[in-house]
């Protein structure tokens, strides 16, 4: 049960800070952090995978109810809890598998945390920018963007990885 | 039913991607909505809170721009008043009296990095918002209203893929169709402009005045000199006068005659 309150406020922290702070964030026009992609990776490891996606949605689709982007965050999210299952398997430590614990840099190193959140805030990057635009004219710029932010995000995801309690 | 229980992850993945999809389809009707309706009055109260406190480090900026379109409007009235008696009465509207009604209103969110941008104001129905108005800002044309609810209102942004403005060249009053690329948010680009017409960099473009959102003669930017050509007509590059990331005061034009002029307008079509 305190497990369902850690993980309730988180969503709703996460989602305030989007919203208020990180959706006004913008460096040169292109790149926007997304930081709520976050509360995705650090549901527990052994989180069943209908809950995860339910989850996801449900984080894309609050974040498209107060951004007016109608779907787009939803469907990028459901990519991102689709995938994240691959990209903790992928790369398995010994102490990342625990299957009640939280993903984190703090329980599994730096590395290996960096390069999940990568593995998957590519994928939903991707999914966004692309399902945003709907075309593949300028098929760079929008590769661009997806590859800044993603860089933009995975960092301020590590930086609250740090300072986000532990337990 | 083993079937459905082996592939349930990928089914429901299926599922949740399709609603996403249906939602993202039927978005262009979206901000009328109940549902989005309550969910902007929520956002609005927020936005308002943090931009009334970050809006005190922009009132350099908002003074200055106020004090170049107060200039402009004086030299304006200067040139009306040093005009002959006899033809004062005469303005260039083709229905005498007050056409379009002004209304002031503040940026409460904003944004310039997504296709499709949307600005929302802190004005609603309460203050006579209603869809359809014309927003501009004191440098020039910034969208038009999509959605209000009592206290607020959205804005389909210039800075927006389905954004379509009639507007000018003001130096010979050929117009085209602006629209936005979605690439960069400083420019535009004019298309259906006939090859054959004659344009310099530094041309000012301006609102046609042929839809019934804004009047004649609002700004909306100039020519850089790049163009691209297709057919008979080319598409000219317009730097967009309105800075999207600076937007602080804007305009609200309402169309006092639109609903007379859309009503004839379609009668002699059928």
């Amino acid at each position: 049960m305190n497990s369902i309150l850690k993980y309730t406020s988180a969503f709703f922290v996460l989602i305030v800070l989007q919203l208020l702070i990180f959706n006004n964030i913008e460096f040169s026009g292109y790149i926007n952090p997304y930081l709520y992609v976050m509360f995705i990776l650090i549901l527990p490891a052994a989180i069943p995978s209908w809950i995860l996606l339910l989850l996801s949605f449900l984080t894309g689709f609050v974040i498209d109810l107060f951004s007016g982007t109608m779907g787009v965050h939803a469907f990028a999210s459901v990519m991102a809890g689709f995938v994240r299952p691959w990209a903790l398997s992928l790369n398995v430590t010994a102490e990342s598998s625990e299957p009640g614990m939280s993903p984190s840099a703090y329980r599994s190193g730096l590395r290996w945390f960096l390069i999940y959140t990568v593995m998957v805030v590519l994928v939903h990057h991707l999914a966004l920018f692309f399902v945003e635009i709907f075309s593949l004219r300028n098929f760079g710029h929008t590769l661009l963007r997806v590859m800044l932010s993603t860089a933009a995000t995975t960092f301020f995801i590590v930086v609250f990885d740090f300072i986000r309690p532990r337990r | 039913m083993n079937f459905l229980l082996r592939y349930k992850t990928l089914i429901l993945f299926l599922i949740l991607e399709a609603l996403a999809l249906a939602m993202i389809s039927s978005s262009h009707n979206y901000h009328q909505t109940v549902l989005y309706g309550a969910a902007r009055n929520i956002s609005g109260f927020f936005s308002r809170g943090l931009e009334n406190s970050t809006s005190y480090f922009r009132l350099r900026q908002v003074n200055e721009e106020l004090v170049a379109e107060n200039l402009m409007l004086k030299r304006r009235l200067e040139a009306l008043t040093s005009l002959p008696q006899e033809s004062q009465g005469t303005v260039r509207d083709t229905v005498s009296g007050i056409n379009y009604s002004y209304l002031n209103a503040r940026v409460i969110n904003n944004s310039v990095n997504k296709q499709k941008n949307f600005i929302s104001l802190d004005k609603g129905s309460k203050h006579g918002v209603t869809n359809g108005m014309g927003v501009a800002s004191p440098e020039g044309v910034v969208g038009v209203v999509v959605g209000v609810s009592p206290n607020y209102s959205v804005v389909m942004s210039l800075l927006n893929t389905e954004f379509r403005l009639s507007a000018s060249i003001a130096r010979n009053d050929y117009f085209g169709s602006l629209a936005w690329d979605g690439t960069n948010y400083r420019y535009a680009r004019l298309s259906e402009i006939p090859h054959h017409v004659a344009v310099t960099e530094g041309d000012t473009i301006l609102t046609s005045g042929y839809s019934a959102i804004f009047p004649a003669g609002i700004m909306v930017g100039t020519l850089t000199g790049k163009q691209k050509r297709g057919g008979d007509f080319v598409s000219l590059e317009v730097l967009l006068s309105a800075d999207f990331k600076k937007l602080t005061n804007v305009y609200l034009i309402g169309n006092l005659t639109r609903e007379e002029r859309i009503t004839i307008e379609e009668e002699a079509v059928r």
